[in-house]
């Protein structure tokens, strides 16, 4: 299709920590487009921060990245550092869990906004300086003249969250990461982060990857919805497919657990009861047969291949819940 | 920039630093009268007769009281007059300035040294960390600061004073004479007070550049922006480095006074450690206590500065954090 942004093929990572292996991303593959808002949802440790990470080259040392990701045709992996520096910032750009820790405390917000757009652009400090004012406009912070010379401990933190859209939004990138961009907010600043993100998505056409492990936050803003536990992508459908017909007892445990989250969540608790699974010894069947209850003899032995089943709906499961019917 | 919160700060730490230096005044008055033999002793020599001894003491004023001695010597003080000195007869005061001036340009010369040094070591260090300059640098940083300032003198004094002859052993060249010779003069020592503290610096600064670049979500922020890895290095994580190192520099301020009084000994230098230790010798009690609330004084206020320069430097405490 013509109006792919970013296509994800076999992605792998592993880290490699004296003699231990943690398989964290095991063969992601996704397709977005342009202007596309996709969520991707799943428990602590699913992979969705190392995968999304990965696409920016922004994985420690440690990390062996593997498997294909273009955007607009180019292969991020294996690109090297130089490279892949005038790709972030400009083509993908990322907004983090805990805006209180994701500014730098010691500068004022109008020099880390400008920091981004001079990073891309050859820019007069005046033009940056304009350029800052109108992103901080944009992201809808009041009184921008005042805020360009404050500190970030001077801000509340869903106005920090904004002042990292504004810095994120500075290149003008094509792809926009959220990771857990809202977590750490209260509820009603969580929905207008939310709001603000969707409304610059069709103003700007930019495409969202949002990361949650929030399910509902992502059936109320996404357009697509990938479920991913032990590193891979489990099922994936448009958001009013996947509610409409949820096939993995996996997906639907994540839906059961949304009243049981409370909000403040993050914790790393498991969300539905047993363990996630053991990512330096992946079993050689279904990774979650161990605490799925619709699990057969099957499941234990072979890996259930992820496969399109229905028409934009994959999902990888040897035995998938029929239309309304009880895990 | 100085708004009324640190100026208030000042006023407070002032306030509390006067009871310090008279409890230091009060402890060392205290605590010379304890040790044997004074200055009268001390000028006429062992063959003295017991009653030249007396006379002596009866003119220098040994004989009064402790507490009439302190009272008057602290009479005096509040108005800037530190006393005569019991051997040379002339008033402390003068002596003390170029005195300091020499200690302080030995010191300045340290601090200048070990920053300049410690600060690009630490970055290349940081930029890549767990190779071999940073190896490298561990090493001579740990080892170093194991080593005794005297010890790392001494071979200093064997290697390019005695061995190579690149600077003179001993002495003092003023710096009206010569800027040269007095730079060769002052080099020895300036190093040997350096070195221990470039080992700290290195070590405090490498370690929080790398802790910065591998855990701080800002860092990440800024490498996500797309810049280059030397400027999220130094516009980001030594910035706030930067804030740290400042008032360890500035709390080692006070404790470059003990290296002083042993390195000036080593390298003759006519600085206020050597002043300090020739007094002590002959019992002239009245320059040892200037030296020591001259020292206190130096103390107290390089505490002060250091934490003055970070409030007065670090945003997040400027503007009060809430
Ligand atoms: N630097 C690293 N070294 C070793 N293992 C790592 C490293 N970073 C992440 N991992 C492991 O990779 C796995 C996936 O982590 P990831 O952060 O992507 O999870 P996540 O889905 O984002 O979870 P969360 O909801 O908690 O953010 C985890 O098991 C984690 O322990
Ligand atoms: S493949 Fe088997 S174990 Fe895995 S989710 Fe489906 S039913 Fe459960
Ligand atoms: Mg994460």
């Amino acid at each position: 299709m013509s109006d792919t942004l970013l296509q994800v093929e076999d992605l792998r990572v592993r880290f490699d920590q004296r003699g231990r292996r943690v398989y964290a991303v095991n063969g992601l593959s996704y397709r977005l487009r342009a202007g596309q808002m996709l969520a991707i949802v799943g428990e602590s440790g699913s992979g969705k921060t190392v995968s999304s990470r990965a696409l920016m080259g922004l994985l420690p040392p440690s990390a062996t990245v593997t498997g294909s990701a273009r955007i607009d045709g180019v292969e991020l992996v294996g690109m090297p550092e130089p490279e892949m520096r005038r790709h972030r910032g400009a083509d993908i750009a990322m907004i983090f869990q805990d805006p209180t820790r994701s500014l730098n405390p010691t500068m004022r917000i109008g020099a880390q906004i400008t920091e981004a757009i001079r990073a891309h652009a050859r820019v007069e400090k005046d033009a940056a300086r304009a350029r800052a004012m109108e992103l901080l406009s944009l992201v809808r912070i009041s009184d921008p003249q005042r805020r360009f010379y404050e500190y970030p401990h001077q801000l509340s933190g869903g106005m920090r969250q904004r002042v990292m859209i504004a810095i994120a939004l500075a290149s003008d990138p094509k792809l926009l990461i959220a990771d857990e961009a809202t977590t750490a907010l209260d509820v009603t600043t969580q929905a207008q982060i939310m709001d603000l993100l969707g409304e610059l998505r069709s103003r700007l056409g930019t495409a969202i990857i949002l990361i949650s492990h929030d399910l509902g936050l992502a059936a109320s803003y996404a357009d697509d919805v990938i479920v991913m536990y032990a590193g891979r992508a489990v099922e994936y459908a448009p958001t009013r497919t996947l509610f409409a017909k949820m096939r993995m007892p996996y997906t639907r445990a994540l839906l059961d657990a949304i009243p049981r989250l409370e909000r403040q969540s993050h914790a790393r608790l498991p969300i539905t009861p047993g363990q996630p699974p053991d990512l330096t010894a992946l079993p050689p069947g279904c990774a979650f047969e161990p605490r799925c209850a619709r699990a057969t003899p099957q499941c234990r032995t072979s890996r259930p291949p992820f496969a399109q089943h229905e028409v934009g709906h994959w999902w990888a499961c040897w035995n998938p819940c029929k239309d309304g019917e009880p895990v | 920039m100085l708004g009324s919160p640190s100026l208030r700060l000042v006023g407070k730490r002032l306030l509390m630093a006067v009871p310090i230096v008279l409890g230091v005044s009060i402890l060392t008055f205290w605590v010379l009268n304890l040790i044997p033999g004074n200055a009268a002793q001390q000028l006429l020599g062992p063959e003295a007769s017991p009653d030249q001894i007396q006379q002596l003491e009866e003119e220098m004023g040994l004989n009064r009281p402790q507490v009439v001695r302190y009272l008057d010597w602290l009479g005096g003080a509040v108005h800037g007059d530190l006393g005569t000195s019991l051997v040379s007869r002339q008033p402390v005061t003068d002596e003390l300035g170029p005195r300091l001036a020499v200690s302080g340009e030995v010191v300045g010369l340290a601090f200048l040294i070990s920053l300049g040094l410690a600060i690009p070591v630490s970055l290349l260090a940081a930029r890549w960390p767990n190779r071999m300059l940073d190896r490298i640098s561990m090493v001579v940083s740990t080892t170093g600061l194991s080593v005794a300032n005297y010890v790392f003198a001494l071979l200093l004094v064997l290697l390019f004073a005695v061995q190579l002859a690149w600077f003179p052993a001993i002495g003092y060249t003023p710096l009206s004479e010569s800027v040269t010779g007095n730079l060769r003069s002052l080099a020895l020592p300036a190093i040997a007070i350096a070195f221990p503290l470039f080992c700290f610096y290195t070590r405090f600064l490498r370690s929080d550049l790398v802790d910065q670049m591998q855990g701080e979500d800002y860092i990440m922020t800024a490498r996500a922006k797309g810049i280059g890895p030397w400027q999220v290095l130094l516009r980001h994580a030594f910035r706030n480095s930067a804030f740290g190192l400042i008032t360890i520099v500035g709390l080692n301020l006070s404790t470059l006074i003990g290296a002083t009084v042993i390195i000036e000994q080593i390298f003759a230098l006519p600085g206020i450690g050597q002043m300090l230790l020739q007094a002590i010798n002959t019992r002239d009690f009245i320059v040892v206590q200037a030296c020591v609330i001259v020292f206190a004084i130096i103390t107290v206020l390089a505490n002060l500065l250091a934490d003055l320069l970070y409030a007065v430097l670090d945003p997040r405490i400027r503007y009060g954090s809430n």
